[in-house]
């Protein structure tokens, strides 16, 4: 059956192509083909949204095709609450990040609007497909285009930044290769699809689970990224071209945060009750390594980018003290913190791509006196903060808070935790202070309206989920959450 | 077995012996000779008529058992050898133009598929060996065929002076082989080895060492692999492309048939033997690789990784509950390797047309000179990293699942080392990508693509393509070819 989603998530890479050999000639055309598909792609997406029953905690909306049985791959896509708030942000943030490229990106239109959209094919599969290899196959046609968009687009040290980001995720990639397959031979299963495996990786002896299970974690963890696996994260964010940072720190590490929780949580019990003090452990160390870090870097970007290592900190940590504790707070956070998250980022990082071009730097201290020239701008830019410093009122305050207060029921140890959303504090206010509180300079030189209105765009939900989180945390992402987690606490499998 | 079934092996020998006559016959008004055009319609008339067998093949087990087998198997390896012969060829058509040499080059082009058609068919020590020489002998001359070029002649020299030695050491292999079991049929080998005494079981031994040699000379296996760079260096590029995909495919078709039908039953552990060379022979590739300055010099590294890759298909023994995993992988590989391989290498031919491929420095901004070339060399390069979806995944996936579904205990680590070696690839693939992409060039000028060149790397590109986005009748060949393979090995007596 092919239906909706099938349509979501090859329309893009369709569309790309029609872009990319009907905008050969005209950039306009590129342009408004790019952003065209990528509204379009967000529409279906919205209609996703309408047909979806609440509150089921299965997976729905299935499509299943033959695809190549006699390797055990099949066609199967689906949704669930913990993948439909990703696809929403995964159409979200392109449509934002193509409409952010119109003043940002002046050359090579065409293939620059093609492979954003093939990417954005690439992430809306890894959200949606449940079989092994196909979900693969997805993961790595993400990484070619975003290879070529920091290659290509990317600032002074794109060639660097986009060899170092290609390596550092294939090799994770691989390893992750590596668990499917195992699991997949070990297990004697008839195919890769999720549903076969979920019902048989269980049964696998501990010692065999452990080895795919760690397989499995490192190449989601490059992607997340963990603390020590983290080193490509902060190049690839600064090299690439604002609105692909955006996707880069919205979406490609949701897809590593997504893997975790749909592969290394659900499937491996066994394993899980013996690795999450170690899982949970680098999760905090990421968090607090990551907001350490920041508070030193002098350019705008970086900082930011260290932000996400900071933030995909607490979906590691929310995600495997759930393990040891039996309720789904932390996991339901983790999953609400990808949400909240991506919104966050992408509203800076598309921000420090503006301000880079008409302030002409992303220097902290040279951007002093901010407010007399961009005056909107800075008001923008104290609301993204306060989002991504979980401020209350916004919903990134209950992610974290989530995340934490799961951490806490599983072990007083990770009190230490609360450092983390401290130590982001400190750097956003130091940044806001250098910034934004300083006398007024210069003559006013105000971003476009259409510019505001896409940074506002990736606010607006993160104050009406702060205000009223209910209707997504109860009817989506808590019912598919406690599924997921079922076996976990029911030892001997579904 | 009807006269029909071997309608491959006449056309190639018909028109193999036509052509090299039909040269005398010159034209001046035609744009193409009549010995290309004779060689080609040979090639393409074989292809046809392989295809047209494979379709209609029923494969008996006929008591005594044959000495040329026509199998699936055949057909098989029939059709990839052709395939690689017809790129080549069409290649030729711009790579010899002019040459007087043309017509005896297209016709030992032909005889020398002969003798590797005849090379996988053969179920007989004897015919294999015809074979082996058949196929060697035409590719001694065609590397030498630039007999003013110092360098194709020295390349020739060490090639000749190896081959030969392996030549060598195969007829030793077959005369113990005989000596021990009074027969140069496979599969009375098999049946008769499965019950050797004590007393000559050392000159089985040392028969399946010197197979492995020999044999090994040609696959390009570490330590027998230092001619390859050299003699594809030296050797005019099209040559260089069929001794790396053709030559040693053909070379992989008889080790197939030696080990898995006449070693079969012979109590000797070679399954290890092959595994650690597989590992070795990775590795030692794929490091070299890393490290070459000269284009075809990393893509003669490269195959001798990509060849350990099907190495181990000859490792992995059918598994407890008889499914061969490994095996059709190993058939996948051989399918996809030669059609990306023979592409990379005319792909060198056309950038050699005006740059020097002796230095990876011309391929710096080579997208913006040659543009189609560089598109294709990255499909290609990115097909043998085993990126998805892109036919070289599926091979490997397969392979490595293989591995992993080994009933040796080894097994994982051997998927695991081929899985690193893959992601480490990446390190040459994408590093001759970027600088085709990223790196400024030393000029900008625009450089003429030949057709005939561009004909052959769109072709590879598309079937690269469409293998990779839907694999499954490829799969169900290579299952059914290793099936028709392992139906020849004989019941063992208890």
């Amino acid at each position: 059956m092919i239906g909706l989603l099938t349509v979501i998530i090859f329309l893009p890479a369709v569309a790309g192509l029609v872009t990319l050999l009907w905008g050969r000639k005209d950039a306009k055309m590129a342009r408004v083909l790019g952003l065209g598909s990528a509204a379009a792609v967000f529409i279906l997406s919205m209609t996703v949204l309408g047909l979806y029953s609440y509150g089921i905690p299965g997976f729905q909306m299935t499509e299943r095709a033959d695809w190549a049985s006699s390797f055990g791959m099949n066609y199967v896509v689906a949704i669930d609450g913990i993948s439909l708030p990703l696809l929403l942000i995964a159409t979200s943030l392109t449509l934002l990040a193509t409409a952010g490229s119109w003043d940002l990106i002046k050359e090579r239109e065409p293939e620059y609007y093609a492979l954003l959209l093939l990417l954005e094919t690439g992430i809306i599969g890894v959200f949606t497909s449940l079989n092994l290899i196909l979900f693969y196959v997805f993961w790595e046609i993400v990484l070619v285009p975003m290879f070529f968009l920091i290659g290509i687009w990317g600032g002074p040290r794109k060639k660097y930044a986009s060899m170092k980001f290609l390596i550092f995720t294939y090799v994770g990639s691989v390893f992750m290769l590596f668990g499917f397959l195992a699991l997949y031979s070990w297990t004697r299963s008839p195919s890769f699809d999720y549903s076969d495996l979920a019902t048989r990786v269980p049964n696998l002896s501990v010692p065999l689970q452990l080895a795919a299970a760690i397989a499995i974690f490192i190449g989601f963890a490059v992607k997340l990224p963990i603390v020590p696996f983290h080193t490509w994260l902060p190049d690839a964010h600064v090299e690439a071209p604002a609105p692909v940072s955006v996707l880069l720190a919205g979406l490609l590490l949701k897809m590593g945060g997504y893997g975790l929780i749909r592969f290394n949580l659900a499937l491996f019990p066994g394993a899980n009750s013996i690795l999450w003090p170690y899982f949970a452990a680098i999760g905090l160390i990421t968090m607090v390594y990551g907001a350490s870090v920041a508070i030193v870097q002098q350019d705008l970007k970086r900082m930011i980018a260290l932000t996400s290592i900071n933030h995909m900190g607490y979906v590691l940590l929310g995600a495997f003290t759930a393990v040891a504790i039996g309720t789904t707070i932390g996991v339901s956070g983790a999953v609400f913190q990808m949400f909240t998250h991506a919104l966050a980022i992408g509203c800076l990082f598309l921000m420090s791509g503006y301000i880079h071009e008409h302030a002409g730097t992303r220097n902290i201290d040279e951007l002093h006196g901010l407010r007399g020239k961009m005056p909107q701008t800075v008001t923008l830019l104290i609301l993204a903060s306060m989002a991504a410093m979980a401020v209350p009122g916004l919903a990134n305050f209950i992610s974290e808070y989530q995340v934490i207060q799961g951490a806490l029921t599983a072990n007083y140890i990770f009190i230490l935790s609360i450092v983390a959303p401290a130590l982001t504090v400190g750097y956003f206010l130091w940044m806001l202070r250098r910034v934004v509180m300083t006398p007024g300079e210069g003559t006013r030189s105000e971003l476009h309206l259409h510019s505001l209105l896409i940074l506002a765009a990736f606010l607006v939900p993160l104050f009406i989920l702060g205000a009223y989180p209910g209707p997504l945390l109860n009817n989506v992402i808590n019912p598919a959450v406690s599924r997921l987690m079922h076996p976990i606490f029911a030892p001997g499998g579904p | 077995m009807s006269l029909l079934d071997f309608a491959p092996f006449f056309s190639l020998a018909v028109f193999g012996l036509a052509v090299t006559p039909a040269g005398l016959f010159r034209e001046q008004k035609m744009r193409i000779g009549l010995a290309p055009i004779l060689g080609l319609l040979g090639l393409g008339v074989t292809l046809a008529t392989t295809v047209w067998l494979g379709f209609r093949v029923n494969t008996t087990v006929t008591s005594p058992p044959p000495v040329i087998s026509t199998d699936l198997f055949t057909y098989f390896f029939t059709g990839v050898l052709v395939t690689v012969a017809i790129f080549v060829g069409i290649a030729s058509l711009t790579f010899m133009k002019g040459d007087r040499n043309e017509a005896p080059y297209f016709g030992l082009l032909l005889l020398s598929t002969l003798g590797m058609i005849v090379l996988a068919a053969s179920l007989d020590l004897i015919l294999l060996y015809v074979g082996w020489e058949l196929m060697s002998i035409p590719t001694y001359a065609l590397t030498a065929i630039r007999k003013k070029d110092p360098n194709s002649n020295e390349a020739a020299m060490k090639f000749f002076v190896l081959s030969a030695l392996s030549s060598a050491l195969i007829v030793y292999a077959i005369s113990l082989v005989f000596g021990v079991t009074g027969s140069t049929n496979l599969v009375t080998i098999a049946s008769s080895l499965s019950t050797i005494g004590t007393d000559t079981r050392a000159f089985g031994v040392l028969a399946i060492v010197l197979f492995i040699v020999g044999f090994g000379v040609k696959m390009a296996v570490v330590p027998f692999h230092m001619w390859i760079p050299d003699a594809f260096e030296g050797a005019p590029t099209t040559i260089g492309a069929f001794l790396a995909a053709g030559a040693k495919m053909a070379a992989f078709a008889a080790a197939f048939r030696v080990f898995i039908i006449g070693m079969s039953l012979f109590h000797v552990d070679w399954y290890s033997t092959f595994a650690i060379v597989a590992v070795v022979t990775m590795t030692l590739g794929n490091v070299a690789a890393l490290i070459q300055k000269s284009f075809t010099r990393l893509l003669a590294y490269s195959s001798i990784a990509q060849a350990a890759y099907i190495l181990i298909a000859l490792a992995t023994p059918t598994n407890t509950a008889g499914v061969p995993v490994g095996r059709p992988g190993g058939l996948f590989h051989v399918l996809n390797y030669s059609i990306l391989k023979t592409a990379a290498f005319i792909a060198a031919a056309a950038v050699a047309t005006r740059l020097p491929i002796i230095t990876l420095d011309s391929f710096n901004g080579l997208s913006r000179r040659m543009p189609q070339t560089s598109l294709n060399i990255a499909i290609l390069f990115l097909g043998l990293a085993g990126v998805p979806p892109l036919s070289g995944f599926f091979s490997k996936a397969i392979l490595f699942t293989g591995a992993l579904y080994s009933p040796f205990s080894w097994g994982g680590y051997l998927a695991i080392a081929a899985l690193i070696n893959s992601g480490f690839s990446m390190g040459y693939y994408g590093w001759l990508i970027k600088r085709m992409y990223f790196d400024e060039p030393s000029e900008t000028s625009r450089l003429p693509e030949p057709r005939g060149y561009m004909t052959v790397l769109w072709i590879a590109s598309a079937l690269t393509l469409i293998i990779g986005i839907y694999p499954q009748p490829w799969i169900q060949l290579s299952q059914a070819a290793a099936a028709a393979l392992m139906r020849n090995i004989p019941v063992p007596t208890p």
